[in-house]
């Protein structure tokens, strides 16, 4: 590989070297130099130099202040900033009065001071006064853009940052500049809420206290809260978080860019769903089934008692049914527990997975560089892993051929082909890691139901060794966690169990049908690991104290009665998982940004086939657990409004060639059964499927017909 | 005495142009036949020999800007060829005539500049107020669609405008071209290399294309002949205001101010003394009256820090207040102010406030010196040039009739009031659009 | 006859991208609603294939596109400078006064909106007024009534 090609300039008098192509703010920063910036963003596309806050002083060039954001370092450029330049100094200065014309000193009372770059620049580079004289400009506020975003007009700037995401990065076309000149401002359609599943970054990316978070508000100052770096565990993106905390209570949660991974962007749910942690039905006490009396709360101590009466009562007919959601270290003491202590070794996963894709591995970032991207499965990316959707969405901003069916010589052909699976009949991977191989892609993903699907899939493997027959009858039923908790196979399976230990966050899943109920806690209140789609071995962090012992705590002094050795410290545990499973790698290397695990051999190949569509007039009905549902999302009012449309996806084509226009209700039936619902067309759908939320798809089959 | 001459314009005053038949009893379409009978290469040669400049304000040399267009080769996108009839500059009315009365001459054009750049898809970006020129356009290009000989391969679309000054900056026209809201771009990249849908464009001005076929006819180096150094040919001028015979006289460039106003335009009315002359439309630094002894060409106005821009020559007789005038000018800035960049958007506001302070006769002195410091603000800050005519034309006012402004603030009050035609002259003001949400307190 | 639809899927085909239809297609919806009312919005943002927010922030950008209700006559004054000069504000008063309403308002029965207007190009022949986007030239005060006089009794 032969050097970066690189440019040397001046910058405030210091020769600096970077590569091609670096935008001049980041080559000031290479020199230690800030040039300020409000409306500057790479994230969000091409530069637009619209603040005027970055101007400097560039030659060679027409002698006025240039705006550097918008300029790359090329060789032998000078460039003084207002370290150096009056002009500059004048330049910036002069933005920031008329900024500061019609902005209102209200910092005190916003929840952005302090961690404002509007206040820190003006401290730096601003005037110390205004010679602004007439009355600053009013509006009504705040304005609720959403449930979740409080708009404050008097105090935008308009540097377009969140218009630009909600056009170029989001493409949800909701949150637009109406009106012109001083009259412009940020607004949504009428009255209508700003409603798409990436709107919470626009708080982020407020330079200013415009945009405010509802569940923030007023809630704390930055110099009374802390941030935990932890990663999200709402889906298996595993989207690089920071946790504020204040006094013990999670008060938001914000994105920690992983440019490999997430980019820096984090979906609603993973912004707003930390309120179940105060759900009203939190679970805090162990719930006993007590003959004639129902439920009663018990102690931690007579609970775990019951637990082993209830393990040794099973005599090895238990069944474990895990959520996918379990850090590595909970499903391995799990496993470890049941399966060396009680010979318990048959359990019931929420999905399929496989090590096939293993051979396979990329970053999520390489779907950007890709020249082709093929997304199979016919399940919507969005609502299962929201984030790989805006990778796939840069992607086809970059000029990438994005397809939504199976064209092998698009992906033969193609330099660099990601393929992606999302839906039913991936096989956990292996059908999509045999396509990879036999096409030559350059990678693969497999995006399954579960956060954690993969880490706890590995971790009950290497727990034990030995097998057996699953029981029948099953004696003791173990529901571990809420997701298997509200799953209708598990709750069939419990039907059927003589006993069921189900450990859940809340009473309104767990109570009435088990019984021993042990109140679990959530991602945000464990320490651990999980494995994302990728592969990636990420390290979640305790970012409060949870109101109930965490699951390793027990499930180890559990252990002890069963003279099953398990350490109740994550660390120690994942080093057991590790030394099997994740190459030896200890606990403290996983590391706050964490790399991705080198590919690993290559998988045999196995042909799977991709289930036909039906024939004739038929469609494949494909339903899916949309985003905003589950039990954390249920107990968050302000992500009701989120929840889906009763809509169903079309293809452009099929809707074409029965006369179906977008927002026309269709009829879907089969065998005698029927819905009707608003169609919606999508570009991301291939003919001969039609989609449906999994609400809303009532009793239909697999096989449907559509009509007007 | 200052005449016309008629090369853009030649041959309305004898007959109905409007109409292809007419149009080619004259010769018309010849010089595209002529073109297409020579190389892009040549063709742009050519326009380079004549020293054309772009008539829409900037003044760029027309064969240049073509030049920099990548050929075919080298960006194998589809070449385009956009023209800016938005012309919204006030005091400029001369592309309206020229739509109007030319239409086959600039249409003509068009076809020479797609041969010259070898682009197969020109679009017309007509303001969206001018019905009149749009309809004739639209009569004009039925004819010409109707003669495959002339047409040859090349779409023309008209694209009407929907009431939007800044949409007569390029890149602003450009993006409005594309479906957004009208606001200009950053430069680099230019047009020539990125412009409609991020390939290679040439913006050109309607009266710049209309000169074309004449260029072609007599050849480059002929139309140079006309005019003076740095300002050759002809220049379709608009007077207006103060003048007994307003109206678009084509000259040649370098021809006396004071004969286009006193001969042209027929002096001022009532005998009155002419106290101001905006040059070149709004955008322009002010003249006063005993200014007016120059040629009206890009040279000569420069030595006065002015220019011809648009070409719009407004005449100001001795009752108008400079100070009303400001806020006139300085409330159209900010209504036409499209928001993106942050010292027009919030200064060109400030300016009109404290102009209207002045007005009133509440100002201080130091809040004439806060206009100069916000013009001055603005001016070398903003993404495109809207914001920086502004301030520069309305700091040009106070400093060439600095004494009007303090005598304002000194007797506190206008020393006109109402015997000025500008007194209280109702602007547009921005209607805040859009529901609920979107109304201010 | 064509629906406003198939119009708008017209006018794309004119263009190498769909957004390029948008000003014409607000346009249209215009025309047919009388004003981009919140229902013309979502129909032009369906026939485009874009979200009615794109509509309202490209539509609010421009000043012959209209967001509140307006006349079924619109009569539009200059008062930019050159008309300014020779007495477009006198012409401006006129209508007032004829019409019985403000500038920027409209007529109690919603036949005439009445609002001044920055330069229409049309500097030499001042006063420009568009009447129904029609320019009438060396418009005088005392030209006025007729003007009314044929809107109203007009069509």
């Amino acid at each position: 590989m032969s050097a970066a090609e690189t440019v040397t300039l001046t910058i405030d008098g210091i020769a600096v070297d970077v590569p091609k192509g670096t935008g001049l703010v980041e080559a000031a920063l290479a020199a230690g130099i800030e040039i300020p910036v409000f409306c500057y963003e790479p994230r969000l596309g091409p530069p637009v130099g619209a603040c005027r806050m970055c101007l400097c002083q560039v030659e060679p060039g027409p002698p006025k202040p240039q705006a550097a954001c918008t300029l790359t370092a090329q060789d032998g450029m000078v460039v003084r900033t207002a370290l150096t330049s009056q002009i500059a100094a004048d330049a910036q200065n002069a933005t920031l009065e008329f900024i500061l014309v019609n902005h209102p000193l209200d910092c005190p009372v916003c929840d952005k001071g302090g961690e404002c770059p509007l206040q820190d620049l003006t401290f730096r580079y601003g005037p110390g006064n205004t010679r602004m004289t007439f009355p600053k400009r009013t509006f009504e506020k705040p304005i609720p853009v959403s449930p979740l975003i409080a708009l404050d007009r008097e105090r935008c700037i308009l540097c377009y940052r969140c218009t630009r995401f909600s056009e170029g990065v989001a493409e949800d076309g909701q949150l637009v500049a109406v009106n012109r000149g001083a009259g412009s401002m940020i607004a949504t359609f009428g009255d209508e809420p700003y409603r798409a599943p990436f709107s919470g970054n626009v708080i982020e990316l407020c330079p200013v206290g415009a945009l405010t978070s509802t569940t923030y508000r007023f809630e704390a100052r930055p110099w009374e809260i802390q941030a935990v770096p932890t990663v999200c565990g709402m889906c298996p993106v595993g989207c690089n978080v920071n946790a504020t905390t204040r006094e013990g209570k999670v008060k938001r949660i914000l994105s920690r860019n992983h440019p490999e991974v997430d980019d820096g962007w984090l979906c609603d749910k993973g912004r707003f769903a930390y309120a179940h942690l105060h759900a009203e039905d939190r679970l805090r006490d162990p719930i006993l089934r007590v003959r004639r009396r129902g439920f009663e709360e018990v102690s931690w101590e007579r609970a775990l008692d019951e637990a082993e009466r209830l393990l040794r009562e099973a005599n090895g007919r238990i069944v474990t049914a895990l959520s996918g959601s379990e850090t590595v270290e909970q499903a391995y003491a799990l496993g470890k527990l049941l399966r060396r202590g009680l010979g318990a070794h048959t359990a019931f996963f929420p999905e399929e997975m496989s090590d096939a894709l293993d051979a396979y591995r990329v970053p999520l970032s390489a779907i950007r560089d890709a020249d082709v991207v093929a997304v199979l499965g016919d399940g919507p990316v969005i609502e299962r892993a929201p984030v790989v959707e805006l990778w796939i969405k840069e992607a086809r901003r970059r000029g990438a051929r994005v397809l939504y069916e199976l064209d092998e010589e698009a992906v033969r052909g193609a330099d660099r082909a990601i393929l992606v699976w999302c839906g039913p009949g991936g096989h956990g991977g292996a059908t999509v890691a045999s396509l990879a191989q036999r096409l030559g892609a350059s990678g693969a993903f497999y995006i399954p139901d579960t956060a954690n699907g993969r880490g706890v899939c590995d971790a009950w493997s290497c727990s034990d060794d030995a097998e057996s027959p699953s029981p029948d009858p099953v004696g003791l039923l173990i529901v571990s966690g809420d997701e298997a908790a509200a799953n209708p196979v598990v709750r069939a399976l419990a039907e059927k169990a003589e006993r069921v230990i189900v450990i859940s966050m809340f009473q309104g899943l767990a109570a009435g049908w088990a019984d021993l109920v042990l109140p679990g806690t959530s991602y945000l209140e464990r320490d651990g690991s999980y494995v994302n789609l990728e592969g990636r071995i990420q390290r979640l962090r305790r970012t409060v104290i949870p109101p109930v012992p965490d699951e390793l705590a027990w499930i180890s002094k559990l252990a002890e009665r069963f003279e099953v050795e398990l350490p109740p410290y994550p660390s120690l545990v994942f080093e057991e998982v590790s030394a099997i499973a994740f190459g030896g790698i200890p606990f403290g290397e996983i590391g706050e940004r964490a790399p991705l695990p080198a590919a690993t051999g290559t998988s045999d190949p196995i042909e799977l086939p991709i289930e036909p569509t039906p024939g004739d007039h038929g469609l494949r009905l494909v339903r899916y657990r949309p985003l905003f549902s589950g039990p954390a999302v249920d107990r968050v009012p302000q992500l009701g409004f989120q929840r889906p449309q009763p809509e169903a996806e079309l293809s452009e084509q099929d809707a074409r060639s029965r006369g179906i226009r977008n927002g026309e209700e269709i009829t879907i039936r089969s065998n005698g059964t029927s819905v009707t619902l608003r169609v919606r067309l999508s570009r991301e759908l291939r003919p001969g499927v039609v989609r449906i939320p999994e609400d809303f798809a009532g009793d239909l089959p697999p096989s449907v017909e559509i009509s007007k | 005495m200052a005449t016309e001459h008629m090369i853009v314009m030649a041959g309305t005053d004898e007959r109905d142009l409007t109409k292809l038949a007419e149009y080619e009893a004259i010769g018309g379409y010849g010089a595209l036949v002529k073109a297409r009978a020579m190389s892009p290469n040549a063709v742009i040669d050519e326009v380079v020999a004549s020293e054309l400049r772009g008539r829409g304000g900037a003044f760029f040399p027309t064969g240049r800007k073509w030049s920099f267009v990548p050929k075919p080769e080298q960006n194998p996108n589809p070449h385009y060829v956009v023209v800016n009839a938005d012309e919204s500059e006030p005091g400029s009315f001369k592309d309206n005539e020229i739509m109007a009365r030319v239409p086959h001459r600039f249409f003509e054009g068009c076809l020479i500049a797609a041969h010259a750049i070898e682009s197969k898809n020109v679009f017309v970006y007509i303001r969206g107020e001018y019905t009149g020129p749009y309809e004739i356009l639209l009569g004009a290009l039925k004819e010409l669609e109707a003669r495959a000989d002339l047409r040859g391969d090349v779409t023309i679309v008209l694209h009407r405008g929907a009431g939007a000054y800044i949409c007569g900056e390029e890149t602003a026209l450009l993006e409005s071209l594309e479906g957004e809201r009208g606001q200009p771009r950053t430069k680099p990249p230019f047009p020539a290399v990125q412009g409609l849908y991020a390939s290679p464009t040439v913006v050109n001005n309607v009266e710049t294309l209309a000169t074309l076929p004449p260029i072609i006819e007599m050849g480059g180096a002929e139309y140079a002949k006309l005019g003076v150094p740095d300002s050759r040919g002809t220049r379709v001028v608009s007077i207006s205001g103060h003048v007994e015979r307003p109206g678009n006289y084509e000259i040649e460039n370098g021809t006396s101010m004071r004969e286009l106003i006193y001969d042209l335009g027929g002096g001022i009315p009532g005998g009155r003394a002419l106290k101001a002359v905006i040059p070149g439309g709004s955008s322009t630094v002010i003249l006063k009256g005993d200014e007016i002894d120059v040629g009206y060409d890009f040279n000569s106005l420069l030595n006065l820090n002015t220019a011809m821009g648009s070409a719009g020559v407004v005449a100001l007789d001795d009752r108008c207040c400079m100070v009303q005038l400001g806020i006139r000018i300085s409330e159209f800035y900010e209504h036409e102010s499209c928001g993106k960049c942050t010292p027009c958007r919030e200064g060109t506001r400030w300016m009109t406030q404290i102009l209207r302070r002045l007005e009133s006769g509440e100002a201080l002195q130091s809040e004439l010196d806060l206009l100069l410091a916000v013009c001055d603000r603005i001016n070398g800050k903003c993404l495109c040039p809207l914001g920086e005519t502004a301030a520069v034309a309305v700091a040009s006012y106070v400093e060439k009739f600095r004494a009007e402004f303090i005598a304002h603030v000194e007797q506190s009050g206008c020393p006109f009031g109402d015997s000025s035609p500008l007194h209280d002259v109702v602007a547009p003001v921005a209607v805040a659009h859009s529901a609920s949400s979107a109304v201010p307190a | 006859m064509s629906t406003y639809y198939e119009d708008v899927q017209e006018i794309k085909a004119q263009y190498p991208n769909w957004r390029s239809a948008t000003l014409p297609a607000l346009r249209l919806a215009q025309e047919k609603h009388g004003y981009l009312s919140p229902d013309a919005l979502r129909e032009c943002a369906d026939a485009l294939g874009t979200t009615p927010a794109f509509c309202e922030a490209v539509a609010s950008f421009y000043d012959m596109l209209h967001l509140a209700p307006i006349g079924r006559h619109m009569v539009e004054v200059c008062t930019n400078v050159s008309c300014a000069l020779v007495g477009a504000q006198q012409v401006l008063e006129s209508f007032e006064q004829e019409l019985g309403i403000r500038a920027g308002e409209t007529t109690d029965d919603g036949e005439v909106t009445l609002r001044p207007i920055e330069c229409l190009g049309g500097c030499g022949w001042a006063t420009i007024v568009a009447v129904d986007h029609h320019y009438r030239m060396h418009v005088k005060p005392e030209d006025v009534p007729a003007i009314v006089q044929e809107l109203r009794s007009g069509d």
